[in-house]
């Protein structure tokens, strides 16, 4: 979703909007069908399951298509288990927060550096480090985990490393619920996903702007401070989005380094719903409230864009 | 002429309408009339002391007798990974000249419902008896003509009647398991069959990050049970759920346990210590030792006294297949105790064949003397509990608890 709103080219609608009235919408038609048919039509569908029935038998989820006849008892019994004696699933969406901030500002820390030199700084090897920078994505994910499943178990070459070649006993289990370890993990999968947006946004920075603070009088420091960061806001804030909402909805990295409830997150407990008979509703319910809180942060980002091209028209 | 909305003003608008739309659903729902789930058919619950004799549907018979077998056919079968010997399945495809097909799936409740869900051909399934009345009442099994199933005679004679489908109308016994504790005797100092309470060992905050339990919430939370003195490990008392809640909380907090599967693997590998077991799996571990690790570290304990958990697998046949008789020939042929043998080698879960005991078993070193705990015996099935189907309400208690385990607490 955020790409498409970073697509719209700033004051788009400011001169001649008269010209060519027809075709602007014709133009949009195949985005807005795709959007109802893969974002509103599932979104619809999940709701319909989570006040939806269950099958007695099966213990399938019926969905209930008309909103009239909607239950929310599957809904509810979620909200009802967030905080209070009965709060089994708070701990782990407070969790989920905790991780998803820890591991950004980490990704952040990593990615601004690195795609700053990219950008700005790396001159002519510029297209060798974007190479550089696209490699992680030939390799799947899942792929990448595997690869510190085997680093990091207990004879694994980390512990080996750790031990100086078995001159201490190191005897650190890395995989079972360590919480840092999911946390580094998550850092390492999705850091180039923002490293990417980041270096889009940097290498658009417009030089003359740039070129007018050092000729006012800045010096490199408060360049960057006063200059460069607030124009790179939109984009940072584009970036931190792309990363933070996959992070929510991840199962897979803590499922893979870890596999204690110790360090479960949403993404896992909206995993085990809908594996289990008669939990699908559950999970919806979850899949609803990770939606409803990664929509604040993207009613932020509408927010800073929309000021920005009003600043620009 | 009415000025369109700017951007600004559109965007705004969306976001107010995605974000009350949720909640819109809620309103309405409070304004409808929020009736109870309309009451389907309910289960009919087998137990050892209520023993169910399915009925045969009308529309639902079992083939004739004196079948030829599917000509160019390939019979499709749906079972766990690694749950079948790609050997056994060559002898029957090179009898029948039929090729054989093995899709595979996680957890048999998934397999249900891609079951359910129709558009899937498969003539042979692997389920255990706890999904069996749902199989049945659901009309998802075809009922089995017996005259080519001969190979029965040779298990034991429980499974010819067994409590869970009287007369064998629907299933034939595919493997026999315990359910107890396995653990390497180089990682793990006590002697755990010397405790008290053996499963305490999950407790034991000493083994911290090397213990794990089965991803599955009746065999966890039953063992829950056991080590509380509880023996209906079906229970639907709510005290008795509450305190599995409260253990498992304790264990979490205590051990950090690992929730997976594939100990067959991880324990061999050194990465877990010390974790509840499928004694099949204990036994499937040795091939998965290090090299140059001797199998003697492997050890497995399950109550002597066979008060523990007991279960087995079945083969059914499902009625979308397209080739009945092929798949009544390789029930047949899995029966064969020559044909169970290799397969037993190769999957590591015992078959229950007349000729198959535990002193054979270890006379012919296919189980080494330190896992003769895991050879599951016949008087086993007497003595031991069950995990059964569960009624749809206590069902979801059990679940709630067990999702609440997943969530892991503070």
């Amino acid at each position: 979703m955020a790409v498409s709103v970073v697509a719209a080219p700033p004051g788009a609608a400011h001169p001649r909007r008269d010209r060519g009235r027809g075709i602007w919408p014709l133009l949009a038609a195949p985005g807005i069908a795709w959007l109802a048919l893969f974002f509103i039509f599932p979104t619809y569908v999940v709701l319909c399951i989570v006040f939806g029935q269950v099958d007695p038998l099966f213990r399938t989820p019926v969905p209930v298509w008309n909103p009239l006849e909607w239950d929310p008892t599957q809904f509810s019994y979620v909200l009802t288990h967030i905080v209070g004696p009965d709060g089994v699933f708070g701990p782990a969406l407070l969790r989920t927060a905790v991780y998803v901030f820890i591991a950004s500002c980490l990704c952040l820390l990593i990615a601004f550096p690195v795609s700053f030199y990219v950008a700005r700084l790396s001159g002519r090897r510029k297209g060798l480090l974007l190479a550089l920078l696209i490699a992680p994505f030939w390799i799947s994910y899942m792929m990448r985990m595997f690869a510190w499943v085997n680093l990091l178990q207990d004879d694994g070459l980390f512990n080996k490393l750790l031990s100086l070649g078995g001159l201490f006993t190191i005897d650190v289990n890395w995989l079972v619920g360590q919480p840092m370890v999911v946390i580094l993990g998550l850092v390492y999968g999705y850091v180039p996903y923002m490293i990417l947006p980041l270096y889009a946004g940097l290498d658009r920075l417009p030089q003359p702007v740039l070129e007018a603070s050092r000729d006012l009088g800045a010096d490199r420091l408060s360049s960057f401070w006063r200059v460069t960061l607030p124009l790179c806001r939109p984009t940072i804030v584009a970036a931190v989005l792309l990363t933070c909402l996959p992070m929510l909805g991840d199962y897979f990295t803590s499922d893979m380094l870890s596999a204690s409830p110790k360090t479960a997150m949403v993404g896992n407990l909206i995993n085990d719903g809908v594996q289990s008979p008669g939990l699908t509703g559950q999970a919806g319910a979850f899949v609803m409230i990770v939606f409803l809180v990664a929509l604040l942060p993207m009613l932020y980002y509408i927010r800073v864009t929309a000021r920005g091209s009003e600043v620009s028209s | 002429m009415p000025t369109p909305p700017s951007r600004r003003q559109f965007l705004t608008r969306a976001a107010l309408l995605a974000a009350t739309a949720p909640s819109l659903g809620a309103f309405l729902a409070a304004c409808s009339k929020s009736g109870p789930p309309s009451g389907g058919p309910s289960l009919t619950l087998a137990a050892p002391d209520k023993p169910v004799k399915w009925d045969i549907a009308d529309d639902n018979k079992p083939i004739a007798d004196r079948l030829a077998p599917e000509k160019n056919a390939t019979l499709q079968l749906y079972t766990y990974a690694d749950y079948i010997s790609p050997d056994a399945v060559k002898s029957f495809s090179d009898k029948y000249g039929a090729q054989v097909e093995i899709s595979t799936f996680n957890d048999t409740d998934e397999a249900i419902t891609k079951i359910r869900g129709g558009n899937v051909d498969y003539d042979i399934f692997y389920p255990s008896y706890d999904q069996l009345s749902r199989l049945v009442s659901g009309g998802l099994l075809r009922p089995l003509n017996h005259s080519y199933i001969p190979n029965i005679k040779n298990v034991w004679p429980t499974f010819t009647n067994p409590w869970y489908d009287q007369e064998w109308r629907y299933t034939v016994p595919y493997t026999i398991y315990t359910t107890g504790i396995g653990w390497r005797s180089d990682l793990v100092p006590s002697d755990i069959p010397a405790m008290p309470n053996p499963y305490d060992v999950l407790w034991d905050p000493v083994y911290k990050g090397k213990t794990a339990v089965i991803d599955d919430w009746h065999t966890a939370m039953a063992m829950v049970l056991l080590r509380a003195g509880i023996t209906d490990v079906n229970t639907s008392s709510e005290a008795d759920l509450k305190l599995v809640g409260e253990q498992l909380k304790a264990m979490v907090e205590a051990t950090s346990p690992k929730v997976t599967i594939t100990m067959y693997n991880d324990l061999p590998a050194g990465q877990l210590g010390v974790c509840q077991m499928w004694s099949g799996d204990i036994i499937n571990a040795q091939s998965y030792l290090p090299e140059g690790t001797s199998p003697d570290i492997l050890q497995y304990w399950f109550p002597p006294d066979g008060k523990g958990l007991v279960d087995n697998d079945l083969m059914v046949l499902l009625r979308g297949g397209k080739n009945p008789v092929l798949a009544h020939l390789f029930l047949n042929h899995l029966l064969d105790p020559e044909v169970a043998m290799q397969n037993f080698t190769a999957i590591g879960y015992q078959p229950p064949q007349n000729s198959i005991t535990a002193d054979s078993l270890v006379a012919e070193e296919f189980i080494p003397e330190n896992l003769r705990t895991a050879i599951v015996k016949p008087e086993y099935f007497e003595s031991g509990y069950r995990l059964l189907e569960l009624d749809a309400t206590n069902d979801a208690a059990w679940h709630n608890v067990w999702q609440a385990f997943n969530a892991g607490g503070s």
